[in-house]
């Protein structure tokens, strides 16, 4: 039943996993794991981004907040247990992603009641706001002293692998998630959504309902990279757990990837996470570093807003009708050899690689 | 005598200081296919917007299978059998022709987290691609079809709602003539199996063609209603349209 | 009861600099709605311009308003033509918002560079003059600072309904299209409104450089408070700005004064979510979402 196109999906999904999932035994450097800890991390949350800045077309601007709510979350966890194998304050993720889950989907049912320019103020108006409150908050935050959490007891040999490990879990499920939304009649609301709000409402969609849960779920998988961010990072500055940079990070990387698409998201983290530390390291100071990455930015919006996935898929598509032509077959027909990608499911296609050809 | 499907009684609305539908009143017959025409700016489509809830109108009511839906959400609207078609034909370009369908099937929390495309939808696509002979480009963009197949697409995706009522807003403009006819033939067929049409056009053999009866609309007030072999002859009309 | 009322003096004659700013970035989202996130990185950078021609010439910031808002004019009309116009109309308002960040961004990055990220301000020789009326503080910087705003409001009012110019901006606010028809220009109405918005923004900036100490970082709390000003009216309304501005900063100075400064900096977050709850399209702002 099922087509050789999704059977390579599968392929390529299990691939990439088993590759990641060996990589730690490959690369004792601890530089190179932490720069992979890091990578995971964005790819975590540019897919969890995705699900509601792609698929649904909100770009949220505020995710940097919910890594923040993360972050802090996670020191209440120390405040009251103590450590001893390490491993437990990994078993608080999922409260911790409820949690925002449920003030994310607070926030929405305000701000995403009208259209995708009042959810994106709301939403960085939301950062800042709790940027300002992790500053003021002090009993909770410890404001701009910040705070410490106890080192934890792992193997300095292979301090990196447990949080490498929770994360590469994340990023299967955040990845699984979207592959089923792409599957399932939820995604293809959330295309109609991006495409036409008001014609999807109009025949029965469920707009709001649909576009809360996709938020919701995107920031509750972000609030949980934040909560082992903080774990690995052993303390927490107001300035770096409530980071715009976060923010523009991750929709840089889903954009440079490709929206609405399930690997994109990942693509981008693993060409600008790096890019990222190398710049870091070699221009130093942070301000140079600024200007470079927001020149980045603009020309990646300027000069490949559709992304790397959907511009290779559309070459491939091209190419693909053109060997048709060539071959001598008819091309446009009854039944025509050029078979659009979206509606046979298969990883790494897009719901909306025909953008920008109509 | 039959009951009205659906009644509009005083509907009005206003943008700032212009007032586009002024206190409009008419009815659809059960089982009609109503013309609604006007000269341009009369405000069919304001109107149409409003008894499909797109719009909140400032007052008046709106009565569907007799009960009171004014101000009712488009999609509670699409549920209960009242839908609609665009002007500029909506369709999603970015998604194909089947799934422009299968995004118009209905909407349990189940069939959310179901497949894209389930055995039961996929079926009913078919049956619907079949009768608008529309298979072929099934796995087509939207995108990629022509304007007049959009229009036909948009009609095709507001069956898989199974109304009782559709309101077609200018089925034939901007398609070619034997796009025309194949509109007609679709609304005569879906009309036969027993759905209620109110149509706005501007086409008029088409609509004394196909519609009985003709309600009139001028500057947002009903004028005339009547069979449309009447129309041509009313006073009133003549002066709206030749006069303004 | 006195703290209160000082705290709505106080509102009072803030408002009037949020006032200008924000009208700078409705008027941007009327002509082209495109939300300028880099409203606020523009403020703060005409608000080191004047402490620039302060400390180097000593030319007193109020008097340099003319010259920072001309050079943000061109700033403006530059950051329209090479990275906005390029984008694709079907997704412009999307990417815009992530542009303008960008641009943002690019601007605290620059001024980082030029003047370190150590907070500056304008110190003139009247910075800590005041009056007492009734018992009430007025500083005259305030006072300046309030008219000084107005006045520049005044202009842009003019400006906007008195000539030619305003005429096709306003046009094309109310409806792109048939301004279009009309003949106006939209993709030149477009890089002056801009332009415009960036203009507003320099005014307000000199301004904001003689009330607080700045530094690059600022702008991320201005943009905050602007949008939700911005919101709070109605995105696109400029009336809607000036009573945005007048709700938002009298509430955060009487939360200050009353209750506690920390909180008073989430004060109009709040009163956003609550206008939101209410009224998702802002106090003035039309429910136009698209055609329909």
């Amino acid at each position: 039943m099922r087509s050789p196109r999704s059977l390579l999906g599968t392929v390529r999904g299990v691939g990439f996993f088993v590759v990641l999932g060996v990589l730690p035994w490959l690369t004792p450097a601890h530089w190179i794991l932490n720069i992979l800890v890091f990578t995971l991390m964005y790819a975590v949350m540019s897919s969890a981004w995705n699900l509601v800045g792609g698929f649904a077309g909100y770009p949220s601007l505020g995710h940097a907040a919910f890594f923040g709510i993360g972050a802090y979350s996670m020191n209440l966890w120390f405040e009251h247990r103590t450590l001893h194998s390490g491993y437990e304050p990994f078993l608080f993720l999922p409260v911790i992603g409820l949690f925002a889950g449920l003030v994310g989907l607070g926030v929405g049912a305000i701000a995403m009641r009208t259209r995708a320019d009042v959810f994106a103020i709301v939403t960085i108006t939301l950062l800042f706001v709790t940027q300002t409150l992790a500053f003021n908050l002090r009993g909770l935050t410890h404001g701009a002293q910040g705070l410490s959490i106890a080192v934890p007891p792992f193997p300095l040999a292979t301090f990196e692998r447990p949080f490498y490990f929770v994360l590469l879990g994340l990023l299967a499920v955040a990845m699984g998630i979207s592959y089923g939304a792409m599957r399932s009649k939820f995604g293809l609301s959330l295309a109609a959504i991006r495409a036409d709000e008001d014609k999807a409402r109009g025949i029965g969609v469920r707009v709001l309902g649909v576009k809360l849960l996709a938020f919701s779920v995107s920031v509750g998988l972000t609030a949980m990279v934040g909560g082992v961010w903080a774990y690995y990072e052993g303390y927490i500055y107001p300035q770096f757990a409530v980071d715009p940079l976060v923010t523009i990070a991750i929709v840089l990387m889903t954009f440079l990837g490709g929206r609405a698409t399930l690997w994109g998201p990942v693509i981008g983290a693993l060409l600008l996470e790096t890019t990222q530390q190398t710049l870091a390291y070699t221009l130093g100071g942070s301000q140079f570093y600024l200007i470079a990455y927001a020149l980045v930015f603009l020309v990646v919006m300027l000069l490949m807003p559709q992304g790397i996935v959907p511009s290779v898929q559309d070459l491939l598509r091209r190419r693909r009708r053109r060997s048709v032509v060539d071959g001598g077959e008819p091309a446009p027909g009854a039944d025509d050899p050029v078979d659009p990608p979206a509606h046979s499911p298969g990883l790494g296609q897009s719901m909306t690689a025909a953008n920008g050809r109509g | 005598m039959m009951a009205a499907l659906l009644e509009v009684e005083g509907l009005t609305k206003s943008f700032g200081s212009l007032r586009a539908v002024d206190s409009a009143s008419f009815a659809v017959e059960d089982g009609s296919i109503t013309a609604l025409i006007g000269p341009n700016g009369s405000g069919k489509t304001t109107l149409f917007n409003m008894i499909t809830g797109y719009l909140s109108p400032d007052g008046g009511h709106v009565r569907f299978g007799g009960r009171e839906v004014t101000g009712a959400a488009s999609g509670s609207l699409y549920g209960r059998g009242l839908t609609r078609t665009f002007q500029q034909a909506r369709v999603f370009t970015q998604l194909t022709v089947e799934e422009n369908l299968t995004v118009a099937a209905g909407y349990s929390w189940r069939q959310l987290f179901g497949r894209r495309l389930s055995r039961a939808d996929r079926e009913r696509v078919a049956v619907l691609l079949e009768e608008f002979r529309m298979s072929h480009v099934a796995d087509l963009y939207a995108s990629e079809l022509s304007y007049g197949q959009r229009k036909l697409l948009e009609f095709a995706a507001v069956l898989m709602s199974q109304p009782r009522l559709v309101l077609l807003d200018e089925p034939t403009a901007g398609v070619n003539p034997v796009m025309i006819a194949t509109m007609e033939h679709h609304i005569r067929e879906r009309h036969g199996a027993g759905v209620t049409f109110l149509i706005v056009e501007h086409d008029m053999p088409f609509v004394m063609r196909l519609c009985d009866p003709v309600v009139v609309l001028d500057r947002g007030h009903e004028i005339f209603a009547g069979p449309p072999h009447a129309v041509q002859s009313d006073t009133r009309v003549l002066d709206a349209y030749l006069g303004s | 009861m006195h703290a209160l009322v000082q705290g709505l003096i106080l509102g009072i004659l803030t408002a009037g600099v949020y006032a200008l700013m924000a009208s700078g970035q409705t008027l941007i989202f009327g002509v082209m709605k495109v939300v300028n996130l880099a409203q606020g990185a523009m403020v703060i950078l005409s608000a080191y311009l004047s402490y620039q021609l302060f400390t180097s010439f000593g030319i007193d910031p109020l008097l340099a308003i003319p010259a920072t808002t001309v050079v943000m004019f061109v700033l403006g009309v530059v950051v329209q033509l090479v990275f906005l116009r390029p984008l694709r109309a079907e997704d412009r308002s999307e990417l815009s918002l992530l542009v303008t960040f960008a641009v943002a961004l690019l601007l605290e990055g620059i001024m980082s560079v030029t003047w370190s990220t150590s907070v500056r301000s304008i110190n003139t020789s009247y910075a800590n003059s005041s009056w007492s009326v009734g018992g009430y503080q007025i500083t005259l910087v305030r006072l300046w600072a309030f008219l000084l705003s107005i006045a520049a409001l005044g202009i842009l009012y003019l400006l906007l309904n008195r000539t030619r110019l305003g005429r096709a901006i306003r046009a094309t606010v109310q409806n792109p299209e048939s301004a279009r028809l009309l003949g106006v220009e939209s993709d030149r109405v477009s890089a002056i409104g801009f332009g415009l918005g960036a203009a507003t923004a320099a005014a307000a900036g000199s301004i904001y450089g003689l009330l607080y100490p700045f530094n690059s970082g600022s702008h991320y709390d201005l943009i905050s408070r602007l949008l939700s000003i911005v919101l709070l009216g109605g995105l696109g309304s400029i009336g809607g700005a000036v009573v945005g501005a007048l709700i938002v900063s009298t509430s955060s100075a009487v939360v200050a004064a009353t209750i506690s400064p920390s909180w008073s900096e989430m004060t109009f977050f709040v009163i956003l979510l609550l206008v939101l709850l209410v009224r998702p399209q802002g106090l003035f702002g039309t429910t136009a979402r698209g055609a329909i």
